[in-house]
């Protein structure tokens, strides 16, 4: 394990995860500077007197916001950082109530830092029958005045604007603002065995494609490694020097499974980091312990396929360019579980998902996205079919590709057409 | 004498090329054994083959009374194209191969640390191989090929690209090796080195074996077609001689050479010289390795591919 391996894989993951959940909430807790001094309102008496309440009331200007957020946003440290963000301690505001005649005065009060910040309601803003208007509330600021400050302020008078029309009205805000609340959606899938299901719709489309991603980076990542490795033994011509203490195929297989360590402890960790979150946000129910199961079996099947064809190619060219115009029409078709996965997490079980779990070497990137995305088990018989014509697909694809990588790793000069790696399986 | 390396009938084809034909190679077990011929010859690809990193077409080889991929431990190699991991640090790039040969521990770290000081490159363990000079790194991979003290070491042109001091290095340890009981088979093109140190000599042209013997059996097999004669005046003039003719751009301030005719007797020819100036000293010259090789070509390829070799080995 070299150390780009380790800063690539293991710290800079770690780093970004330490960067989103300490970091960034403390960065943002730390910028919750109050706001102080004078700030100037332009407005009718009960939207200052409004203002003035709500200001000092410490009241979280995100709250709205919040109370439509699912549970997930609002316990993650980074989104909650966020929106506590807004509810900064704002006593040291003093309001000033001026008239419209002094608004230039106050303007250049704003500009030379003797006010904060001054607001103006025009009138218009708050009639209690809906009419259209050009007018806006405005906020005046200095040009370094803090951008949450501004949003404070802004979200304040707007609240203000319409919690002052509702009483105009007659109405009490409070009750208004429950009467319009949203209620909230409990929906529930009637499976065939007689039960009953919660419908996560965010997680039944986002985990399994998470599933697939970590399949891909997991296996693509060492894939690409063992790629870059074989080529640089050829480059240097240290092949040789290994070749002559095991054989080729001892060669092949010893980078094979060396790898197979490395992607595997990729997928614990970014998989671990994952299961981390959920059991975090108390979501683990939504991975079934046979889910992880398959994963491992998906993830070895996929990562044997890759890794031989990786290896194979890294044998057959000498420089890293030579290898792109082998490895593209494979990454085209190892592409495609990627680009259908709205088809395939939609209809998991309809006929392209079929037709695709059985088509190697697409296999485990397909299947787990099925087996995770279905509502329904995915049939026994077609998980076991999947196995047997994937890991056959396996054995056959590591034989061709040993077969490949025996000649190879000893030819120099123009990289191999596809032709002449058919040859070569043949010949090895 | 049992052999270290035996080979029978060995053929090796890329396409329509033949690289190795019909190769019969015994190699005694003890011995020096300089495996020669000009590039292209097949020295490497016979080489690969005995190395078991490339199979024959036809024939079978038997290393160390095995096949070299069983015996891959015993054996030690330096390929033709050298090479090392150029980010691994000297002692991690040699303690590696070392491990795969089967040596471990305190006994591998402190052979690397004696073997770093006998090849004249102390203190670099720690260096990265990237960081070192082509003549350092090719004497690393020198290394890299002994460390697992090994009974048979194979080295495909050991001295290509080494300054005449550190060839000097090399060639003594490789003179110790063999002192030790060692064979070693390694190949040149560079024939004078081969003649100097080896004692028995395999030579190929065109994937077939020519020679193949001790280099004085060889030797004895070819007629010595050069008079070298030391006359007391080395303006004398032997233009009267028949039978021979000077050798052009062969004279020295003391001694000048000359080449019989075909098919003409020496002892004659020597009686004439003798005969037409005082000399100080004359002798038949033994013929060297690349005045064989160069007949042996001749004699296969004809004249103008002779020299064509002979200008190319000279080159390289």
């Amino acid at each position: 394990m070299t150390k780009a391996f380790l800063i690539g894989a293991l710290v800079m993951p770690l780093l970004m995860m330490g960067l989103f959940i300490v970091v960034m909430p403390l960065m943002m807790e730390a910028n919750t500077t109050p706001l102080t001094g004078t700030v100037a309102v332009i407005a009718a008496d009960d939207v200052f007197l409004d203002l003035q309440d709500r200001l000092s009331s410490n009241e979280n200007p995100n709250a709205e916001l919040i109370e439509t957020l699912p549970d997930i946003v609002k316990h993650d440290p980074l989104a909650s950082a966020i929106l506590r963000n807004g509810s900064i301690n704002n006593t040291d505001i003093v309001l000033q109530k001026s008239l419209p005649n002094e608004l230039e005065t106050l303007k250049e009060n704003v500009r030379d830092g003797a006010l904060s910040a001054l607001i103006v309601v025009p009138e218009s803003l708050l009639r209690t029958t809906y009419q259209e208007t050009n007018e806006h509330l405005v906020v005046l600021i200095p040009s370094s005045f803090s951008p949450n400050h501004t949003d404070l302020l802004s979200s304040a008078a707007a609240r203000t604007v319409v919690d002052v029309r509702l009483r105009r009205l007659g109405h009490v805000p409070a009750d208004m603002h429950a009467m319009v609340k949203r209620p909230r959606v409990n929906a529930k899938r009637l499976t065939h065995d007689g039960g009953e299901k919660e419908d996560n719709e965010a997680a039944r489309r986002i985990i399994p494609m998470a599933f697939m991603l970590l399949l891909w980076i997991a296996t693509f990542t060492s894939g690409n490694y063992l790629l870059t490795t074989t080529i640089e033994e050829k480059g240097n011509k240290v092949m040789e020097v290994l070749l002559s203490a095991v054989s080729p195929l001892q060669l092949l297989g010893g980078k094979i499974l060396g790898q197979a360590g490395v992607s595997l402890i990729m997928l614990l960790m970014y998989g671990g980091a994952a299961i981390a979150g959920l059991i975090t946000f108390a979501l683990l129910d939504l991975i079934p312990i046979s889910h992880l199961v398959y994963l491992t079996v998906y993830f070895t099947m996929a990562y044997f396929m890759i890794a031989s064809i990786m290896a194979a190619v890294g044998s057959a060219v000498t420089e890293l360019r030579d290898a792109q115009s082998l490895i593209g029409p494979i990454m085209i078709i190892l592409i495609i579980p990627l680009a259908l996965w709205p088809i395939l997490s939609e209809h998991p079980n309809g006929l392209v998902a079929t037709i695709t779990s059985f088509t190697p070497p697409l296999i485990p990137f397909v299947m787990i996205l099925r087996i995770t995305a279905s509502t329904e088990t995915v049939a026994l018989w077609q998980i076991v079919t999947s196995m047997v014509v994937g890991f056959g697909a396996v054995l056959g694809m590591v034989w061709a590709c040993a077969r490949i990588f025996r000649i190879g790793v000893l030819m120099q000069g123009k990289p191999p057409s596809f032709l002449q790696l058919l040859r070569w399986i043949k010949q090895g | 004498m049992s052999s270290a390396l035996e080979i029978s009938g060995v053929s090796k084809s890329f396409g329509d090329t033949k690289a190795v034909v019909q190769l019969d190679l015994n190699v005694p077990t003890g011995s020096l054994c300089g495996f020669l011929g000009p590039n292209g010859a097949g020295k490497s690809t016979a080489i690969r083959m005995l190395m078991s990193i490339i199979h024959a077409d036809e024939g079978t080889v038997q290393v160390l009374g095995t096949s070299a991929l069983k015996a891959k431990d015993r054996i030690g190699y330096l390929p033709e194209e050298r090479g090392v991991y150029r980010k691994m640090k000297v002692g991690g790039f040699v303690g590696y191969i070392g491990r795969l040969k089967g040596v471990k521990g305190n006994v591998l770290r402190k052979r690397i640390d004696d073997w770093l000081e006998r090849v004249e490159l102390p203190g670099i363990r720690n260096r990265r191989c990237e960081e070192l000079s082509k003549g350092m790194q090719q004497k690393v991979q020198f290394l890299a090929a002994i460390i697992h003290e090994p009974e048979l070491i194979i080295l495909d042109e050991p001295f290509s690209g080494l300054d005449p001091v550190n060839a000097r290095v090399i060639g003594e340890i490789i003179n110790e090796l063999h002192q030790q009981g060692r064979t070693i088979l390694f190949s040149t093109h560079v024939l004078p080195q081969a003649e100097r140190i080896c004692d028995r000599i395999v030579m190929i042209d065109q994937g077939r074996k020519v020679l193949d013997g001790t280099v004085a059996s060889i030797q004895s097999q070819f007629d010595p077609r050069v008079i070298r004669i030391e006359p007391v005046d080395i303006n004398c003039d032997l233009s009267a001689i028949s039978g021979a003719s000077l050798i052009p751009n062969s004279q020295s301030s003391e001694h000048l050479l000359m080449r019989l005719d075909d098919e003409i007797d020496a002892t004659g020819v020597l009686a004439q010289i003798v005969q037409s100036t005082p000399v100080r000293g004359i002798e038949i010259v033994k013929p060297t390795l690349d005045e064989i090789f160069i007949e042996q070509v001749t004699r296969s390829r004809g004249r103008e591919a002779a020299i064509q070799v002979r200008k190319e080995m000279s080159h390289v």
